[in-house]
C-alpha cells in the first residue's frame, strides 16, 4: 500500500534505507541506518509533512545484540503515521537526538534514555523522569533486568 | 525582586533560588488530583518556568505486561486512568486484536462504543469540575459534576458489574451482552443529561466571570500544538481537526456520523468549552449507537498465540489520543508493549508554555487544569 509515498521515501532516504513497508493504509514503517536518522527525519518532515510526534521508544533484543528504537510521527496533511526505526548497538547504545527536528519527542527520548539506557546526543534535558533520582539498579526495560530482588520482596506476582 | 524569605504556603514550600528567582514546589501530594509535582520558577508574580516532575506513581506497567499473558494484562493496563478505564483498555485490547488479526463482532463494537462514550462523559465531567475548582470560581460546579457522574456510573455498574475498572473488553469482543432494561434507562439518563449541559453552559461557559478568568490565557497556537504533540480536546481547541475516532475509526465510530469539535482560540477557555461540546457529541454518538445496534454474538474466540509482528493502535481517550505499540514474537505473552498516553504528551506543552508567553503565578492552577492532566496516566 501507499506505493507512491514509499517511492518518495526511498528516493529521499537513498542508501541510508534498510527496510521499508506499509502493511496497512495508515502506517508506514521505515528503518534507516543510525548515523542518518536526523538527516532522513528532517527531510521526511519538510518534504512529506510528518510533523506531529505521537510516540517514541525502543525494544531490546539481547540475542541480536541491538536495541531497536522507534519514533512514531503523524502527518497532519496526509493523515498517516510514520514509524521511523533504527538499530543501535546494545553495549554502547548512542544516537543523535531527534529533538532538533520534532521538539515533542523530548519526553519520550528522556524516558527511553532512562528505562533502556540509550544515550541521546544533543538532547536538552537528560535527567530522571519516571524512576527515582538515585536509581542505580539498571535499565528496567532491558530484557536482562534482574527481577529476582523484586520477586523476593513483592512475591512472584510479576 | 522579592524578599528572600523561606516560608510555607498552602501550595507547599517556597524557597529561594539564586538571582532572585523563587522555586515554588506545587505538590507532590495531590496538587489537585493525583501524585505529581510542578516546579514553578517565579520572580514575583511572573512565571519563568514550569517543570513537571512525574513518576511518583510509576508502576512499570510496560515491564509488567511482558510477564503477563494478553488477557492477564488487562488488569494492570486499565488501572492507568481509573476515570477513563474503558477508553484506555480499548487501546490495549485493540492493539492485541490487531496483532492477533481478529475482528470483534459488530454488536460488540457497538456495545464498546456506548461504554466508551459514557466513560468519556464521566471523564470530561471530572475535568470540568477540576477546572472550575482550580479557577477558584465556583466550587459548586465540582459538586454538580461529581453528582452528575453518578447516573452514568450506576448504568455502567448495571452493564459491567463495577463502577470503575470494568475489565469488560476482552480481545475478541466484550464479556457480556446488554442486560434487560438498560437501553431504556440509558435513554432517560441522556435526556436528563442534555438538560444538565444547558445548565453548565449557562452558569459557567457563558458566564462573564469565568470567561474573564480563562480567556486569552495559555494560548497554544496551531503550529505549536502540532510541534509539541498536544493531544485530545486540547489539540482540537487549538484548531487542529484531529480526532482518532474520525481519522482512524475503531469500534463502531466508522459507521456513525458525528462532528469533530474544534475551536481556534487555543486558550484555557477554548479547552474547557471543547469538553462541554464533546459531551454533547458523546450523547449524539450513544443515541446513534443505540438506534443502529445490530444483533448477534458479542465475542469471538481469541487464538492462543499471535503471529510474530508489530502493530501500532491509536485510540481517543478522554484526555486525548493514546497509542499502543506492540511487538509480538509469536508467544502467548507480548515481547514489548509501549504505551504512549495522552497526558504524557500534554505535560510537555505545559512545560513549554511559560517559554513562549507571559504567565502569572495566579494563573498556573487554571492553566494546568485546563489541559486536564492525569499523573497516573503519564506515569504508567
Amino acid at each position: 500500500m501507499n506505493e507512491d509515498i514509499l517511492d518518495r521515501i526511498r528516493s529521499l532516504a537513498g542508501e541510508a534505507l534498510v527496510e521499508i513497508k506499509s502493511p496497512e493504509d495508515k502506517r508506514i514503517y521505515v528503518k534507516v541506518k543510525p548515523d542518518a536518522v536526523v538527516d532522513v527525519a528532517r527531510r521526511l518532515k519538510d518534504e512529506l509533512g510528518f510533523d506531529m510526534p505521537i510516540s517514541a521508544g525502543g525494544t531490546d533484543y539481547p540475542k541480536k545484540k541491538v536495541i531497536e528504537l522507534f519514533w512514531a510521527i503523524w502527518s497532519s496533511t496526509i493523515n498517516k503515521v510514520l514509524i521511523l526505526k533504527c538499530e543501535v548497538d546494545r553495549d554502547s547504545p548512542s544516537i543523535e537526538s531527534l529533538t532538533s527536528v520534532w521538539p515533542g519527542v523530548q519526553k519520550f527520548e528522556r524516558e527511553t534514555w532512562e528505562l533502556l539506557g540509550v544515550d541521546f546526543k544533543g538532547h536538552p534535558r537528560l535527567k530522571p523522569l519516571l524512576l527515582p533520582e538515585d536509581w542505580t539498579e539498571g535499565y528496567p526495560l532491558r530484557k536482562d533486568f534482574d527481577l529476582k530482588p523484586y520477586r523476593a520482596k513483592w512475591g512472584d506476582r510479576i | 525582586m522579592t524578599t528572600p524569605i523561606k516560608r510555607y504556603s498552602p501550595f507547599g514550600e517556597i524557597e529561594e533560588v539564586g538571582e532572585g528567582l523563587f522555586r515554588l514546589n506545587v505538590g507532590p501530594q495531590h496538587p489537585i488530583s493525583g501524585q505529581g509535582r510542578f516546579i514553578v520558577l517565579t520572580d514575583g508574580e511572573r512565571v519563568f518556568d514550569i517543570e513537571v516532575d512525574i513518576g511518583y506513581s510509576h508502576r512499570g506497567i510496560e515491564k509488567i505486561l511482558e510477564y503477563k499473558t494478553f488477557v492477564q494484562g488487562i488488569v494492570p493496563v486499565e488501572r492507568m486512568v481509573m476515570l477513563d478505564t474503558s477508553n484506555i483498555l480499548m487501546g490495549y485490547v485493540g492493539a492485541i486484536e490487531k496483532v492477533m488479526d481478529i475482528e470483534p463482532p459488530p454488536r460488540a463494537n457497538y456495545i464498546r462504543t456506548i461504554i466508551m462514550e459514557m466513560n468519556r462523559i464521566v471523564s470530561h465531567l471530572y475535568a470540568l469540575g477540576l477546572l472550575s475548582e482550580s479557577a477558584a470560581w465556583n466550587p459548586a460546579v465540582f459538586l454538580w459534576t461529581t453528582a452528575d457522574r453518578e447516573p452514568f456510573l450506576d448504568l455502567l455498574e448495571m452493564l459491567t458489574g463495577a463502577r470503575w475498572s470494568y475489565s469488560f473488553f476482552v480481545p475478541g469482543g466484550v464479556r457480556a451482552d446488554i442486560p434487560r432494561g438498560f437501553i431504556e434507562r440509558l435513554k432517560a439518563t441522556l435526556d436528563w443529561f442534555e438538560k444538565r449541559i444547558e445548565v453548565y453552559e449557562e452558569a459557567w461557559i457563558y458566564n462573564e466571570l469565568f470567561r474573564m478568568r480563562t480567556e486569552g490565557m495559555g494560548v497554544v497556537s496551531r503550529q505549536n500544538a502540532i510541534e509539541w504533540g498536544l493531544a485530545g480536546p486540547n489539540l482540537r481547541a487549538s484548531g487542529v481537526p484531529y480526532d482518532t475516532r474520525k481519522n482512524e475509526p475503531y469500534a463502531a465510530y466508522g459507521e456513525l456520523d458525528f462532528k469533530i469539535v474544534t475551536h481556534t482560540a487555543g486558550d484555557s477557555y477554548a479547552r474547557g468549552w471543547a469538553r462541554v461540546e464533546e459531551m454533547k457529541v458523546s450523547i449524539d454518538i450513544i443515541r446513534q449507537a443505540i438506534d443502529n445496534m445490530p444483533d448477534g454474538p458479542v465475542r469471538v474466540r481469541m487464538p492462543p498465540r499471535p503471529k510474530p509482528g508489530e502493530a501500532l493502535f491509536r485510540v481517543e481517550t478522554g484526555r486525548g489520543e493514546m497509542n499502543v505499540y506492540i511487538v509480538s514474537d509469536g508467544k502467548e505473552k507480548p515481547y514489548r508493549i509501549k504505551i504512549s498516553p495522552a497526558s504524557f504528551r500534554n505535560f510537555y506543552t505545559i512545560e513549554m508554555l511559560p517559554k513562549t508567553q507571559e504567565i502569572l503565578l495566579a494563573d498556573v492552577p487554571v492553566l494546568i487544569y485546563s489541559f486536564d492532566p492525569w499523573f497516573l496516566d503519564a506515569d504508567r
